[in-house]
């Protein structure tokens, strides 16, 4: 997507401003992908690496139901349909085999990797013959990458509206008590089971969508996609939560939007002063440790734990 | 016919990490029934069993043998959320019994929408909002102002008489209270406890008080259980029970352990 924007004369700025669409366009990606990772971890108190799995489920899947000839859209709906799935996968082993959260994720994202080469047959797929939502929005146009962030931004805008409306309901905020305190929610009548997994499944949802998405513009689906996913996202989270809070709702959905585009820009800018793509992951994981370290520095109480579960 | 009692327990026995060496009864054949407006208080040493039977009744621990039936029904193998619908609960942690990451008002909501089914429909209609709000000013905590701060900022005793408006919102055929004023300080343990006699008695409601506190079993209530080993060993009611003493009480409670003396 970069097509022959650098030159070997360009300065850090130049190289930075050149790969802003992409990055921007990534970052939007990310965003529903964060989304994904933020419900549960944060909604549901329900630490879950599921996302690392249900990437790369959603790329092929939807990369399985192009060569088969579905349309893009239906492509999609199966994609982030599997993607739900995935995430109840996750609620159910945790909810009859009672192990630890993160234990059942990696469970759930182990046997996906071989289920997602049997789906495609192969351990990647070329889309570029297919037709994409994209190409089907834009025509020809689809290339232009101010397109592609008008879609992607409106679908953006469209789930964190969605999201936020769901959590006023009375089944949303039956899910936030849930996370706010197990004990609680069922003494008030709430089916915890149920609502974890309806949760992580739309968290899946969020995640797969993410993820097919980028393998229609890419052109591309490979097994091997998810692949830092959790952290990159993580990542977003945070930064988010860091600049906007998460005391409210809207602040706590508007914080992996806004972290996960700011993130991509950072990285951006890192990859302009010439870092190589693949220090990235080490780079991301010390930022996350940093900020995790931050409050213990500080001594902030950060209150009772009584919601986060194992 | 006369109406069902609220709550019919029969022949209620628990035992822990049985088949090994640390095996317990925690309940053993306990029988208690309580009729409609019933107010019991029960007390007894640690591991005496009142919790396990406050919890048995919940739904939290499931019992090896015996039956639990409220208001007439059959709830012995129904998951705790299902019971919910007709029993409520005050915890002993105010942090767990309230939403903290949820304001007043959506904890008020939620615990509307208990027995009920939740949908995609507002959780919190803002015709509601002015009834919550009156319904938490009768409590004269002064937080009928703050309807819309996070739980998570309020004192222990605020979250607890929540907890207590959140249980009686909408009226439970039998209420539980767990040690719910243990946590908190003499001065606001008893500000809640007066607001728990007061609603208990507005609504009539048939209550389980499990207590540590030996004065607040012989104050309030119109029954009084005193549990030793996983079995009832005192069970004494109206005029019996307003003339029990704290001396009486302790003297019982350092009796040798002989229910056949007691039955006489």
């Amino acid at each position: 997507m970069t097509r022959n924007l650098w030159r070997p004369d360009m300065g850090v700025i130049d190289l930075f401003v050149s790969l802003l669409p992409v990055n921007i366009i990534q970052g939007l990606i990310y965003a529903l992908v964060a989304l994904g990772i933020m419900i549960p971890l944060r909604i549901l108190s329900f630490p879950d690496l599921t996302s690392e799995g249900s990437f790369p489920l959603g790329a092929c899947a939807l990369a399985a139901c192009l060569e088969l000839d579905f349309s893009p859209i239906g492509a999609t709906m199966v994609a982030v349909f599997s993607g739900a799935l995935a995430g109840m996968a996750t609620a159910s082993i945790h909810r009859w085999l009672r192990i630890n959260t993160m234990l059942c994720g990696i469970i759930v994202l182990t046997i996906l990797f071989s289920i997602n080469v049997r789906i495609m047959g192969k351990p990647n797929i070329a889309l570029f013959s297919h037709p994409s939502v994209f190409s089907l929005m834009f025509g020809e146009n689809s290339v232009n990458q101010y397109n592609q962030i008008l879609l992607l931004g409106l679908l953006v805008a469209m789930v964190t509206v969605l999201l936020y409306f769901f959590f006023q309901t009375q089944a949303g905020m039956a899910m936030r008590a849930v996370g706010a305190s197990v004990p609680m929610a069922k003494a008030q009548g709430i089916d915890v089971a149920r609502y974890t997994s309806w949760g992580l499944a739309i968290g899946g949802a969020l995640t797969a969508l993410g993820a097919s998405l980028q393998a229609q513009l890419q052109g591309f689906a490979d097994v091997n996609l998810g692949f830092g996913v959790l952290i990159n996202g993580l990542a977003a989270v945070i930064l988010g939560e860091a600049l906007l809070g998460n005391q409210s709702i809207k602040r706590q959905l508007l914080a992996p939007v806004v972290g996960a585009f700011i993130y991509f820009q950072v990285i951006g800018f890192v990859l302009a002063l010439g870092l190589r793509p693949s220090d990235l992951k080490a780079l991301t994981g010390m930022f996350v440790l940093i900020t995790m370290l931050v409050p213990i520095v500080r001594k902030t109480d950060t209150g009772p734990t009584v919601g986060i579960r194992e | 016919m006369s109406p069902p009692s609220k709550l019919a327990i029969s022949k209620l026995r628990r035992t822990f990490y049985k088949d090994t060496p640390n095996q317990r009864i925690a309940l053993d054949s306990v029988n208690l029934t309580l009729q409609a407006g019933d107010f019991a208080t029960v007390i007894g040493g640690n591991g005496a069993g009142k919790s396990t039977l406050l919890n048995a009744v919940a739904g939290e621990v499931f019992v090896d043998e015996g039956s639990i039936h409220v208001n007439g029904l059959d709830v012995t193998t129904l998951p705790t959320h299902e019971r919910a619908t007709w029993i409520s609960r005050v915890f002993q942690d105010p942090r767990i019994g309230t939403a903290s990451t949820l304001s007043i008002e959506e904890n008020l909501a939620v615990a509307d929408q208990r027995g009920k089914i939740r949908g995609l429909m507002p959780g919190l209609p803002r015709a509601k909002k002015e009834i919550y709000r009156q319904r938490l000013s009768s409590f004269g905590l002064g937080l009928e102002s703050r309807m819309d701060v996070k739980v998570g900022l309020l004192s222990g005793g605020q979250r607890q008489s929540l907890s207590l408006l959140m249980a009686v919102l909408q009226v439970p055929q039998l209420l539980l209270l767990d040690e719910h004023t243990a946590a908190l300080d003499p001065r606001t343990a008893e500000i809640v406890m007066e607001a728990t006699a007061n609603v208990i008695e507005q609504e009539s409601l048939t209550t389980l008080m499990v207590t540590h506190n030996m004065h607040q079993a012989i104050k309030y209530g119109n029954r009084l259980i005193m549990m030793r080993e996983g079995q009832i060993i005192l069970d004494v009611a109206g005029k019996e029970k307003d003339a029990l003493t704290l001396h009486d009480l302790v003297e019982q409670f350092h009796l040798p352990h002989d229910p056949q003396s007691l039955a006489a």
